[in-house]
């Protein structure tokens, strides 16, 4: 056919056009490398399959692939925490959709640079700890060591256990404007992030689902099997237990130290779940202490231990430094390891690279000047225009350097006056840094690419066979145009970051390799702390289901009159006050204003938003083992309950309010009974239902049923432990006294009558770890047997009600045992306090 | 000078403690200037575990763990020492202060002895500029060092007012300088943030004094309970001097040295941590008298 295009170049051409248009509004900033376009205002090859892939789709299209990548990060409950946020928030963690593409070659002079570094840096780790040769050569002045803060004096001499310090290394990176690599600092204390780097590449590749693929972008699994590895081998005792250390869910990256400790099957814990034994280190477990020969640490080292590191320190485990000198505990990274993050080190790494490796680093860190000697004070002075002034050690210099760093050519004149004087007389806090300027990439906004400047962060584990990279990374993408560095000191979306390989990638997937790990059935004992939290959030919800069907129904009777409603109102109001949920001081105010403070007010302890922000707290501390679903019901339904209820119709809305938040708790058992593997965690949470359900029957039971007890009343009791259904399927009759009683408090096929309950407590004590088969049974498990006989003895006929007294008291009897037993936790802690004179 | 030293500490709870674990730094070592001949430290309840050993700035350390419920916890420690007054040294010779900062500032050696370590902020004694900019009144250029440093303790002596209830162990001294009052451990570690302010090293220096003062001298302040001063470093050619501030006195025989360190946090007699709650009472009784002394009394 004459003048017909031939369709390959036909396709071609479209994509040059569609990625033409997609790049019509791209503009690099002026001076500086930007990743996706050239010089010339073309894009570079190697970003093509991912440009037209993204042209192709079309703006409608990749937005909302986009959407979805945004619906994975929310609902697989990746967040982070801001610290001065009112009431210190979460947040979704922000994701900018394009990734950061980076060259074969180009990666691996990359990765060989930072092993170098990572080389460099455990030498010079060593050499600190050991014996100062860095600083006796005159390398290093001792006083740009003795002035940080993470040189820890106590683990001087100390040789970590398996003789490495860093496990874990990361490098944040920035391109200058000759595009070179730089690393702008070093992360070792405890570097975090690896984990939303992967949530990042699991979120983008289900948006892009077939371009990982065709473009050959290096995955991420093995990397963090490696370092599964290498840490599991520091176990010594070969119990296989490694805890991530964490500081607890106020820490901003939490969600992350959860993520990990999940992805890699290590147990997460705090401080209080720890305790030093005989120079060994253990987990308080319900099944008693439980050795953990390996700590993964995402504690900052001078909270590790209040004995000998940071007094006050309320995060940490008292001994734990004895424990690392006599070897009796692997901490990664090791104490101290911190010390070479300071930028009062920068300025030195070159020769010091050159005395340790005997070659030069090949990846250059920023140009910095520690101020404590006389020839680099006289440089900074001299260029103090170019320059950004940042405090040597990290911790910010009152009056100076409070706030993040200082640009030398923002300074005003007294400004000016001010930093030369502090420079002249305490040099050694301060530290002057080249001002650079960063590499900018590609990010999607209102249907275009525009260009934001970024830094690479890039993460290095330790492995028997030498320092392994992860192929990728996790990008900090500014959300201004703003180049310089020293503007990206927070905020800002994150990126993922694809390293392309030359030919196909071995598709190893994201979840373990199975002839690499064990099959597993169980995560180790649960440690008592996350027992504790699981048998109270069981208790809580209990609670608040209780006291929500009884506003429910209060609500119900109020609004419809109901016949025979009008006794049990007012036994029902009395119920509330004495639990707490109504407030007394409207004792004699209508029943309507009264059920409405029980739904609203949040200073009711046995209010339903109080229970329910109970119910939450609780929730958030075991949030790592909870089902992202059900963490998500219990935020819902506190987000609810802080709603206000509009004045107009205020009853119907009570009712409406009740009910509504019943089914969202409906929900949360849903998923609690559906989602949670029965081991001991889902145990305690429903020992705490059971116990609290328990109680709550038999007040219901006790108040409301009298000798002389109406049909109505009964109804009542039966709407309130959800067992009319039942009951009218059973009987033709209205309600009467012994078959109301028999269902709700003796039969045990009825998953709310009082013997189910003491039933289902008796079996999960069977299967705890407290019950040994050899022994006799310990006091809870007797108590329990008791109640259970009990309720098969009992007769509906002849039941007394007073003895729901004693039954009551026996399930609190019993919960106090369980604490008793299980939940072994740190005391409070105190410190000496002798003042010298 | 030869002192018998007789320490006795004992603390009281309202409920038991189940379990504690201390860092006990009760027993002096040789240091320059100072012999100790004999030392010994009984603790009740009775430790289960029990591990001497040296910290980084060379004090004697003990840790201890308790676990013995106790509402009563006591330290007695006896000790016999020898001080010897330091090689005389007049103030006005010491080299300007501005060399020793930077002596300081490029000094080499990164082990205990150091001045590097006494140079920063620590935790007891962050950096403050109101009390940098009191201190620096002491300093006019090139003064010398010693004569600076005795200069600000004796305006110390002067503008501050002893008083023990104005402060307690926790109080920053940023708040004692501001009321200008306080004991022995507020007043050193005034100074001390002063002279670091202006990039000189001080360290804390924690020990006893002589209770009875010798014939025709007056009673010193601090001599009944555990005392601190103050260590300068006069450069690398001269080291380390005790100035006390609380008594306006340049060390010399009526001190004796029981730790070292950059603040309370790291010489505090009794350190650690107690599980329970329900602090209650502290006694404290020191005894420091010169071994010829005792003997005439007993003789």
């Amino acid at each position: 056919m004459p003048g017909a295009t031939e369709p390959q170049s036909l396709t071609r051409r479209f994509e040059a056009e569609a990625v033409a248009s997609l790049l019509a509004g791209y503009r690099p900033l002026p001076g500086v490398h930007d990743e996706m376009m050239d010089a010339d205002g073309q894009p570079r090859p190697y970003w093509m399959p991912l440009l037209a892939s993204l042209a192709e789709l079309g703006r409608e299209e990749v937005e909302r692939r986009f959407r979805a990548a945004d619906r994975h990060i929310y609902r697989s409950g990746v967040f982070y925490r801001v610290y001065d946020d009112k009431g210190g928030g979460e947040r979704p963690w922000p994701l900018s959709h394009v990734p950061l593409l980076i060259e074969p070659d180009e990666w691996t002079a990359l990765a060989a640079g930072l092993v170098q570094r990572a080389q460099m840096l455990e030498a010079v780790l060593a050499d600190l700890y050991g014996t100062a040769n860095l600083v006796r050569s005159g390398a290093l002045p001792a006083a740009a060591v003795a002035g940080n803060p993470e040189f820890l004096r106590p683990l001087v001499g100390v040789d970590p256990h398996g003789g490495t310090f860093m496990h874990l290394y990361a490098a944040d990176l920035g391109r200058g404007p000759d595009g070179r690599w730089w690393v702008l600092s070093d992360r070792t204390q405890s570097p975090s992030g690896a984990g939303y780097a992967l949530e990042n590449r699991l979120a983008v590749s289900r948006a892009l689902p077939d371009l990982t693929r065709a473009m050959n972008v290096v995955r991420l699994a093995g990397f963090f099997q490696e370092m599964r590895a290498s840490l599991t081998r520091l176990d010594r005792s070969g119990e296989g237990r490694v805890g991530l250390l964490t500081p607890g869910p106020l820490n901003e990256t939490y969600f992350e130290h959860a993520y990990i400790s999940r992805y890699l099957g290590f147990v997460l814990v705090q401080g209080d779940d720890l305790t030093v034994r005989d120079n060994a280190v253990y987990v308080r477990t319900v099944a008693g202490l439980k050795r953990a020969d390996v700590l993964l640490r995402r504690l900052d080292a001078n909270f590790a231990d209040p004995l000998e590191l940071n007094s006050r320190s309320q995060l940490g485990i008292p001994g734990l430094v004895q424990a690392v000198r006599a070897g009796g505990v692997a901490v990664a990274n090791a104490l101290g390891s911190g010390v070479v993050e300071a930028p009062a080190l920068m300025g030195f790494l070159r020769p010091i690279g050159r005395a340790v490796l005997g070659e030069n680093l090949t990846l250059p860190s920023v140009a910095t000047w520690w101020c404590g000697q006389a020839a680099a004070r006289r440089t900074v002075l001299d260029q103090l225009d170019d320059l950004v002034l940042t405090p040597a050690f990290q911790r910010p210099l009152p009056g100076l350097l409070e706030n993040g760093p200082l640009i030398g050519a923002d300074l005003d004149p007294a400004q000016r006056r001010q930093v030369e004087r502090a420079i002249q007389t305490r040099g050694v806090d301060i530290v002057a840094q080249e001002a650079v300027r960063l590499s900018t990439m590609p990010v999607w906004r209102q249907g275009r690419l525009e260009a934001r400047p970024f830094i690479l962060r890039v993460y290095l584990a330790a492995t028997e066979e030498g320092w392994k990279v992860m192929p990728g990374g996790f990008c900090r993408v500014s959300d201004s145009l703003d180049a310089r560095a020293v503007t990206m000191q927070s905020g800002g979306r994150s990126a993922d970051v694809w390293v392309l390989d030359k030919g196909p990638v071995e598709q190893t997937t994201l979840l373990p390799v199975t002839d690499r790990v064990d099959v597993r059935r169980h995560t180790g004992p649960l440690p008592s702390r996350a027992a504790d939290n699981f048998f109270w959030l069981g208790r809580y919800v209990e609670r608040a289901e209780a006291t929500l069907r009884l506003l429910r129904t209060l609500s119900g009777r109020l609004t419809a009159s109901a016949e025979g409603g009008g006794a049990s109102v007012d036994t029902l109001l009395k119920l509330l006050i004495a639990w707490g949920a109504a407030p007394s001081d409207l004792a004699r105010k209508l029943p309507a204003r009264q059920v409405l403070a029980a739904l609203t007010r949040r200073n009711l302890p046995g209010g339903a938003p109080g229970l329910i922000e109970a119910a939450r707290q609780t929730a958030s501390v075991i949030r790592d083992r909870l089902s992202p679903d059900a963490w998500r019901t219990l935020a819902d339904l506190d987000a609810l309950m802080r709603e206000a209820i509009p004045p107009a119709g205020a009853e119907a809305e009570a009712y409406e309010r009740a009910d509504r938040a019943l089914r969202a708790l409906a929900a949360f058992s849903g998923f609690a009974s559906e989602n949670m593997n029965r081991l001991a965690g889902w145990r305690f949470l429903d020992l705490g239902r059971r116990i609290e359900r328990g109680i709550a029957t038999c007040r219901f039971a006790r108040t409301l049923v009298t000798q002389d007890v109406s049909a109505g009343t009964l109804d009542v009791l039966l709407e309130l432990c959800d067992s009319q259904i039942t009951y009218r399927s059973r009987y033709v009759m209205v309600e009467s006294r012994a078959p109301v009683l028999d269902l709700v408090l003796l039969d045990p096929v009825n998953p709310r009558s009082l013997a189910f309950q003491v039933d289902r407590i008796a079996e999960h004590l069977d299967v705890l770890p407290a019950h040994h088969n050899d022994q006799p049974p310990p006091h809870e498990e007797r108590l329990a047997a008791r109640l259970v006989a009990e309720m098969k003895g009992a007769e509906a006929t002849e039941i007394e009600l007073e003895r729901l007294r004693v039954v009551e008291a026996r399930l609190m009897e019993l919960s106090n045992d369980i604490a008793g037993r299980y939940f072994i936790h740190r005391l409070p802690v105190e410190t000496p306090w002798e003042q010298l004179a | 000078m030869i002192y018998d030293i007789r320490q006795a500490t004992a603390y009281t709870y309202a409920h038991p403690v189940p379990v504690a674990r201390h860092i006990v730094r009760m027993v002096p070592v040789d240091r320059p200037g100072q012999i100790v001949m004999a030392s010994h430290v009984a603790v009740e309840p009775e430790p289960v575990e029990w591990t001497e050993t040296g910290d980084f700035f060379g004090n004697r350390v003990i840790h201890i763990k308790i676990e013995t419920p106790h509402t009563r916890f006591t330290l007695r420690t006896d000790a016999r020492v020898e001080v010897e007054a330091p090689p005389p040294l007049v103030p006005e010779e010491t080299p300007d202060w501005e060399a020793v900062r930077e002596q300081a500032a490029t000094s080499q050696d990164l082990t205990g002895g150091s001045p590097v370590h006494h140079l920063f902020p620590s935790p007891a004694a962050p950096a403050s500029a109101a009390i940098t900019e009191w201190a620096s009144a002491s300093f006019p250029a090139g003064r010398p060092m010693l004569a600076g440093a005795v200069d600000l303790m004796r305006r110390l002596h002067a503008d501050f007012t002893y008083d023990s209830k104005a402060t307690d162990v926790s109080t920053p001294p940023a708040d004692a300088f501001a009321i200008r009052r306080g004991v022995c451990q507020d007043f050193a570690h005034i100074m001390i943030v002063g002279l670091r302010g202006l990039g000189l090293p001080a360290a804390y220096v924690s020990g006893f004094l002589r209770t009875e003062p010798p014939p025709g001298k007056e009673r010193l302040q601090g001599a009944d309970a555990t005392h601190a001063w103050v260590s300068v470093w006069c450069g690398a050619a001269h080291g380390w001097r005790g100035l006390d501030p609380t008594n306006a006195l340049i060390v010399a025989t009526d001190h004796v040295v029981l730790a070292v360190g950059r603040d309370y946090s790291d010489v505090a007699p009794v350190g650690g941590v107690l599980f329970g709650s329900g602090r209650q009472g502290l006694s404290v009784a020191v005894d420091v008298v010169p071994m010829t002394e005792r003997k005439g009394k007993a003789g």
